[in-house]
């Protein structure tokens, strides 16, 4: 449908000048004056007069407007000026250089340990395919290496390798010993998502009908195989690009535990300090280079396939095949160990300090005491309810969000498909960097970041709930288009959604507690599992239970995500009559198996 | 008993799809329809009688063309039927699940209709007269459409279109579903009661037989490519 199309592409041109306009706009946007924070940063001898302030809103022009500001803005920028920084004053563009190079190499690290660990994951598939045997999928090893989101793989490295055992060192960026453990927090669940991916579609691919054809035809094994290969890695060359920006952006919490001075780090600092010409060009760099990554995954796609091909030529995605009932055991054994620590944790006091400092975890203190006194397993009971809470209201409000925007259609595509490739942490840094860190900005942040695929599913279950006889008739009957809407589309469609949102939320729980733990979301003294996690990395050395209880919590709802998503609901459970939505969530569900992992990792 | 035409369709074009891909599925069709006289529409597959049978009943816009009801405008390009006049129109669909909402009874999803379509109290009433016309079981009113057979939904979709006191009945194969005897029973109920209440029926129908029950024939023709 032309028209369609065109609303869509006029869509994504609208969202695309309207990105450009709001990074340019950044400094008008910070709800914080941005004049007193300079004073405070440059002059600090100055007394903050209205005098001296006007003077510094008329030289960074705040006064001017939204639009002018970012348009002097990008004019700068075409020049190859970033602007000066805010805090020191000096020019953004070497710093930002240096940032850059030290990502760049650590990213080229991790793709090499990503790439090891893909290989590793599809030899098997390549090889069955090799001896024409009957493929099994990728198996729990690929879950397994990618059930751990990497802020909290980095902490497990640095209390494990680095300073328990002492075999690397654990921070720092002097040379190749100091890249080792960040680069292996980074590529271990980048290359598990990969290599998972990639032997999924093998074996999906080595099922399709044109293999047994050229087996039949006396093809070698290895021309099957390159086929086989070729035909799978246009299936995931997409996700190879939104896996190789998260790895140069999203890298932020790793760079931040190993202290590595890269571009994720330069972007957390100047969004802490509200140095937002500095996060301007971060965020520019990352769209840049997100733009280079997508342009050239998309040419790849196409010299794989072969040219361009009309839409449903292609038989759909493989589907993940693990165990449902190992997927059932895991999920429920988590969820009792979480409500575990629930049922023990909630009835204690999270800030009462009535116990030793760093004591020891005993009968009376099951997890031990954290810094201040203050008892561990009531903290982290309590953060289960503060990290769940936004998660929940999240999850709700992009249903709602979903809803809308998927009644409006094509008009929409732009802005999901941003959002859609936003890295949560990107989006946590921006929102915290214009609001203050808060939990507001991070629930902001991570809505931000859930809403395209609920939409996308709501637009599909409501051209099915429009699809079904009865509501074309119920016109007969008098009733009016809203409430038809109402009263028989809108019933029709939520159980699914429902569904598919609660089945996301222990993914959103892990993006809230990753922005928590770089301290962008709820502060001190508050108990919430990415704060707590981050406490608690100071005291490793002494007190190593500090770190453990958190990491606990957060090990147990990233294993219940991945063992949800891999869950398959039986065919005969559907109920009667409502539950017209029930193909629709099976394949989301599906398409989920991939995904609470690539929330805390790209965002995809 | 001539005289003014219950439904009157003239000239009326229909396409699906919107730019690109609009097709056009029903060529320039005229007829009129007197009370308690039946028409047929047949024709080859595709040669829009489904389309005209949602044009009548108001569901789908004409491209062309208008349809009077009672002498009244009633649907046209843009114009959806007046909800005051909605009742004139009731229809029985090739699927009479599609007539009831799954999750109430028969007897709710025909009182809403009448509640809402006409001003009548005695929504009772309507419904047991309507009941009879269609020689539907008032038993099995309580029932809800997937414990119903299909024979029995058909004559219960018949006895909710006939419940509002229709001027224009519009059954688009109402007996494809349904095997040869039932089929014919259904046909019975749906001429009988049409003659009865001095209903205009206008019927979609792929069965020669069946169309030579009703009082007049129609044979549409696939619209030819207009490019």
């Amino acid at each position: 449908m032309r028209h369609t199309n065109a609303l869509g592409l006029i869509s994504r041109i609208l969202s695309g000048v309207g990105l450009l306009l709001v990074a340019g706009a950044l400094p008008w946007l910070s709800r914080t004056d941005p004049a007193a924070a300079i004073l405070r940063a440059r002059y600090a001898e100055l007394e903050p007069t209205e005098q001296a302030l006007a003077a510094i809103r008329d030289q960074l022009g705040l006064d001017q407007g939204p639009i002018t500001m970012s348009l002097q803005w990008w004019s700068a920028v075409l020049r190859g000026d970033l602007g000066n920084s805010w805090v020191s004053g000096t020019e953004i563009g070497p710093g930002l250089l240096q940032a850059v190079g030290v990502s760049a190499t650590l990213t080229m690290f991790a793709v090499i340990v990503a790439l090891m660990i893909t290989v590793a994951l599809v030899t098997p598939a390549a090889l069955r395919v090799l001896r024409d045997v009957p493929q099994r999928g990728s198996g729990p090893v690929g879950v397994a290496l990618t059930a751990l989101p990497e802020f909290l793989l980095a902490s497990v490295f640095l209390v494990v390798v680095g300073v328990q055992l002492q075999w690397l060192p654990p921070y720092g960026w002097t040379g190749i010993d100091t890249a080792i453990l960040p680069a292996l927090a980074l590529g271990i669940p980048a290359g598990g998502l990969l290599g998972r991916l990639l032997a999924d579609a093998i074996s999906g691919v080595a099922a399709e009908r044109w293999v047994v054809i050229w087996r039949l035809a006396g093809a070698g094994h290895r021309v099957i195989l390159a086929g086989v290969f070729r035909r799978a890695s246009a299936a995931v060359i997409d996700q190879l690009g939104l896996v190789f920006i998260g790895l140069l952006g999203g890298a932020v919490a790793v760079e931040q535990v190993f202290a590595i001075p890269g571009l994720g780090r330069y972007l957390l600092g100047s969004a802490n300090s509200q140095d937002i010409p500095a996060l301007q060009a971060g965020v520019l760099f990352m769209a840049f280079a997100a733009l280079c990554v997508g342009l050239v995954a998309n040419f790849l796609r196409r010299l794989l396939r072969g040219g361009a091909l009309p839409a449903g030529s292609l038989p759909p995605a493989p589907e993940p095949r693990n165990d449902g009932r190992i997927a059932r055991w895991t999920a429920v054994i988590a969820l009792v160990l979480l409500l575990l620590i629930l049922v023990f944790g909630l009835p204690r006091d999270p800030f009462l300090i009535s116990h030793d400092r760093l004591a020891p975890p005993g009968l009376s203190l099951p997890f031990g005491a954290d810094a201040s006194g203050r008892d561990l397993l009531a903290r982290v009971a309590h953060g289960t309810i503060s990290t769940l809470t936004p998660a929940f209201v999240i999850v709700l409000c992009a249903i709602l969000v979903g809803l809308l925007l998927a009644v409006f259609g094509e008009v929409a595509r732009g802005p999901a498909e941003i959002a859609n490739a936003t890295p949560p942490i990107l989006a946590g840094v921006i929102i915290a960097a214009l609001l203050g860190p808060s939990v507001g900005a991070v629930t902001i942040a991570v809505l931000w970041v859930t809403w395209p695929p609920l939409a996308t599913h709501a637009a599909s279950l409501l051209e099915e709930a429009k699809a079904m006889p009865h509501i074309g008739w119920l016109a007969l009957a008098g009733m009016s288009k809203a409430e038809i809407w109402v009263r028989h589309v809108l019933p029709a469609v939520l159980p699914a959604l429902l569904r598919h949102g609660m089945l996301r939320l222990p993914g959103v729980a892990l993006a809230l507690a990753a922005l928590g733990f770089l301290g962008l979301g709820a502060q001190p003294p508050q108990p919430e599992w990415g704060l707590l996690l981050a406490e608690g990395i100071d005291y490793v050395e002494r007190a190593p239970w500090t770190t453990i209880a958190p990491a606990l919590a957060l090990i147990l709802t990233s294993v219940f995500a991945v063992a949800l998503a891999g869950l398959r609901r039986p065919p005969s459970s559907s109920r009667h009559g409502r539950n017209h939505g029930g193909k629709g969530v099976e394949k989301e569900s599906l398409q989920l198996a991939d995904n609470p992992k690539s929330m805390a990792l790209t965002g995809k | 008993m001539r005289g003014e035409p219950i439904l009157e369709v003239s000239r009326v074009r229909a396409n699906r799809g919107h730019g690109r891909h609009r097709l056009q599925v029903l060529a320039e069709t005229s007829f009129a329809v007197h009370a308690g006289q039946s028409l047929a529409l047949v024709g080859i597959s595709g040669a829009g009688k489904s389309t005209l049978a949602q044009v009548v009943l108001g569901l789908h816009a004409a491209a062309n063309g208008q349809v009077c009801v009672q002498g009244k405008k009633w649907a046209d390009t843009k114009l959806r039927p007046d909800r005051r006049r909605r009742h004139l129109v009731q229809g029985v669909p090739q699927d009479p699940a599609a007539a009831f909402v799954p999750r109430w009874t028969i007897r709710s999803s025909i009182e809403q209709a009448i509640k809402r379509l006409t001003d009548s109290t005695m929504s009772e009433k309507l419904m047991l007269e309507a009941a009879e016309l269609a020689h539907f079981d008032p038993q099995l009113l309580n029932r809800h459409p997937a414990q119903l057979s299909g024979g029995q939904l058909q004559r219960a979709a018949i006895t909710r279109a006939l419940a509002v006191q229709p001027a224009v009945l519009v059954a688009d194969e109402p007996t494809s579903a349904l095997d040869p005897d039932t089929g014919e029973s259904v046909l019975t109920a749906l001429l009988d009661s049409a003659e009865q209440s001095n209903i205009a029926l206008l019927m979609v129908t792929h069965d020669p037989h069946f169309a030579q029950r009703c009082t007049g024939m129609l044979t549409l023709h696939p619209p030819t490519p207009d490019f």
